[in-house]
Order: C-alpha cells, then structure tokens, then sequence
C-alpha cells in the first residue's frame, strides 16, 4: 500500500503570501553563508540536507484529500477537499497509461473544506468514469448536490458525466471496496463524522479527521484504541492543541489534538501516527513547531512501549505501508 | 498512582504521585473531583502537587478539565511543583495557559 497525501490542511484551503516565501529565501541564504554551488542539483541537495522543512519546502495550503494505492483496479480516495483537484490531474495521467478509470471515494463527513474539490475533479466530466461514494451519512449525495446547485456553481451535478453511485455504510460492519476491507466508525463532530480502517492481508490504514475526543467522553475511547489496533499507518485530525480545545469557542468544533492522537495510538499499538488537517492560519514553523512538540510527547509518555514514528503530512507527501 | 489530601485551612493541598495513564485516570478523576468539592465547599484554592507525578497523559490532562469546569470558576485550582517532563507536557498540550503552574506549593498564597 501507498499512502499519497494531496491535501492536509483543515477548514480552508491557503496560500503562501509572498512575504513568506522570501523569509523562507532569506533564511536559506542566511544558513548558506556565503557558500558557491556548481549547479542548481547540488544547491537542491544543500537545500534538502541543511534546511529545516519549513524553510525547504512547505505543508501546503490544500484541504483534505488522501489517497490509497493499493486496491485493485481502482483508485481509493478519502475525501474530497481543495486536493483532489490536484488528484484529479494525477489520475487522467495515470488512466492515459491504462489505469481503469473507477474511483472510490470515502467521505469523512459532508463539511465544505471535505467535498469542495469534486466541482473542480475533472475525471467527474468524463463519460466512462465510475465514480462510488461510500459514505456513512446517507444525505451525502444532497451536500454534493448542494454545492453545485445553481447560485453555487456554474456546472449543476447532473451534467457531470461520470456514473455517479452513492453506498451508505452502517458502522462495525466490515465491507469490500476496491479489494480493500473496510470498517467505519462513528466519531464526534458538528453533523457527525466516520473514520476508516482500511485493510489488506496484513498491512492496515485508519482515516480518522474531525474526532473530537472530549473529557466527558474519555470512557468510550477504547472504542477508537481498537479501531486503531496495530494500524501500520493512522492518519489523524491534530488541529488543535489540546489546551486550544478546552473551554473555548474551538471545543465542540469537532477537532482533536497532538496529544489524544498520540495516546490514541500508543494504547492501540500503532505502528506510525500521521498529523493531518493543519489549521490553516499556521505557519509552516508552527507546523513543524508542533511536530517537533509531538515528538517530545511521545518520548515523555511512551514508557515501556516501542517508540511509535510519528511524521506530519503535507501535500506531496508519501507514504510506503 | 497514589493519592494524598491535605487540608491547610486556607488551601487543600492534593498530591497524586506515579503516572496518571490509561490505567489510572480514572481513579485520579475521581480523586480529583471530590478535592474540587470539598475546596469549593471550603471556598478555599486547591493546589495539585504535581512533584511526586512522573507524568501525566491526555487523560490526566483533561481530568484536570472536567475538575476545572465542577469547580465553575468559584476556585483557583493552581499546579505546582511539575517536574521537567510535567512542565513539558504542560506546555506542549497549553494547559500551563489554562491553570496557574507555580514551582512549590507554597508560592500559592
């Protein structure tokens, strides 16, 4: 399996202002002092040994989009936010080269940042494209329709051209989808949300953004440590910081944080842990800032158990299961 | 995890001490909880020794919520006394921006 991140921020997609790339161009030139490259191949060596990412490169303004390579003839797609658009251009490639051109999407929760890609997911125009939208929420086609309703989008839903199915799933229940196993769980959110355990003969994903994991119901997460059990990969919603959560205006907004993530998937005996769904008014140095602090965290709790790994998504990103 | 309840007069002091965890958050809740009680029925502050506490996970911390919203505001409940991985993990998570955190108990006054 291959896990391909397109899109990682969290409630609206953003973009690196001008002033911020030429900070990231001083702070490189400053760490060069001075030095000479023969070529710009050496000077991208330079840049991805030497540099913080948050100088080199950057988490991406993108909002939520993975992709899972690894079913059998067909993409698998969680969610659809600003990245699939991105995802869209990748697949028409790819389906030039012979991939078949059938898609299963598998929607989080129907909140704007999550679907406002599939207007702009040009394999949707095409005829002879098979689309399946596995859901949980049974009113998903309505919020599809919705946002392409006439005062919304210029293109309404029904002239898309792809076959189009919608499948609603019970929670608990394992199903097959693209030759994956398939679990969904119910988590805490405005409108409620579903989290996703993927799984090949032994090799497991789990997709869990916008879980909030509040104090009051801490008695239930041994619900979310088995839906996680030894998951090779689990991509987890860490907007907020746990402190950010409580008491204020952000709790009940169906986030979670760094912390539960990390203790999450500590109790469930995970292999990796995969920060997702960055708050968009974060700089690439408060990401990596809170990557830096998750990492400590983990070391501080971890005890007698292995060290589990610990990476932070960004678009672009991929990861090997 | 063990627990003590001191009561000074003018402060209660409540000092667990190991890990607060999975396997002991509850009991610290709970612990937790009735302290808040007696403090606010004393109308006097509760300090929470945190110096004999190796560390505390996102349970712990959020016990530390739920003991703050039973307390509505009528107490202070101060931390004291984390040492270098509890000032971290304070830190890390920002509840040293939601709790008073002083270096010995009796900086609470």
């Amino acid at each position: 399996m291959l896990v391909r991140f397109w899109g990682t921020r969290g409630s609206l997609p953003v973009a690196l202002r001008a002033d911020a790339h030429l900070a990231k161009i001083a702070h490189a030139l400053f760490v060069a002092g001075g030095r000479r490259f023969m070529d710009e191949a050496s000077a991208v060596r330079f840049a991805r040994s030497k540099l913080d990412f948050a100088t080199a490169g950057t988490y991406g303004g993108a909002t939520p989009c993975v992709e899972i390579e690894g079913g059998e003839e067909a993409f698998v797609v969680c969610d659809m936010g600003s990245g699939l658009r991105e995802f869209g251009l990748s697949a028409l490639r790819r389906c030039a080269e012979g991939h078949p051109r059938v898609y299963h999407f598998f929607l989080s929760h129907l909140h704007w940042d999550h679907i406002m890609g599939f207007p702009y997911f040009r394999p949707a125009y095409e005829s002879g494209a098979r689309i399946v939208i596995h859901s949980g929420h049974p009113d998903a086609e309505q919020a599809l329709r919705r946002q392409q309703a006439e005062g919304a989008f210029p293109v309404p839903f029904d002239a898309l051209k792809a076959r189009i199915e919608f499948v609603t799933h019970p929670t608990g229940e394992r199903f097959t989808a693209a030759g994956l196993r398939v679990m969904l769980i119910r988590q805490a959110s405005t409108h409620g949300s579903f989290g996703y355990r993927f799984e090949q003969p032994g090799r497991a994903v789990v997709y869990s953004t916008d879980a909030e994991h509040s104090p009051e119901e801490m008695d239930k997460e041994s619900e979310f440590e088995a839906f996680f059990d030894r998951a090779d990969l689990v991509i987890c919603d860490t907007m907020y910081s746990l402190g950010d959560n409580a008491g204020t205006l952000r709790e009940d907004t169906g986030h979670s944080s760094n912390v539960v993530a990390v203790d999450l998937c500590h109790s469930a005996g995970a292999q990796r842990l995969a920060l997702f769904h960055h708050e968009p008014r974060y700089s690439d140095l408060d990401i990596q800032r809170m990557h830096a602090e998750t990492l400590h965290y983990e070391e501080l709790v971890r005890g007698d158990r292995p060290r589990l790994e610990v990476i932070c998504a960004y678009d672009g990103l991929e990861v090997e299961i | 995890m063990d627990w003590r309840l001191r009561n000074d007069g003018w402060r209660l002091v409540a000092a667990p001490a190991g890990r607060v965890d999975e396997d002991s958050w509850k009991d610290f809740s709970t612990q937790l909880t009735g302290a808040v009680r007696e403090a606010v029925a004393a109308s006097i502050p509760l300090v929470v020794d945190l110096s004999g506490l190796e560390y505390m996970t996102s349970k712990g911390l959020r016990a530390l919520t739920m003991a703050k919203n039973e307390a509505h505001g009528a107490i202070t409940i101060s931390l004291a006394a984390p040492n270098e991985a509890m000032r971290r993990i304070l830190t890390i998570s920002r509840y040293n921006m939601l709790f008073p955190v002083v270096d010995h108990i009796d900086a609470v006054r």
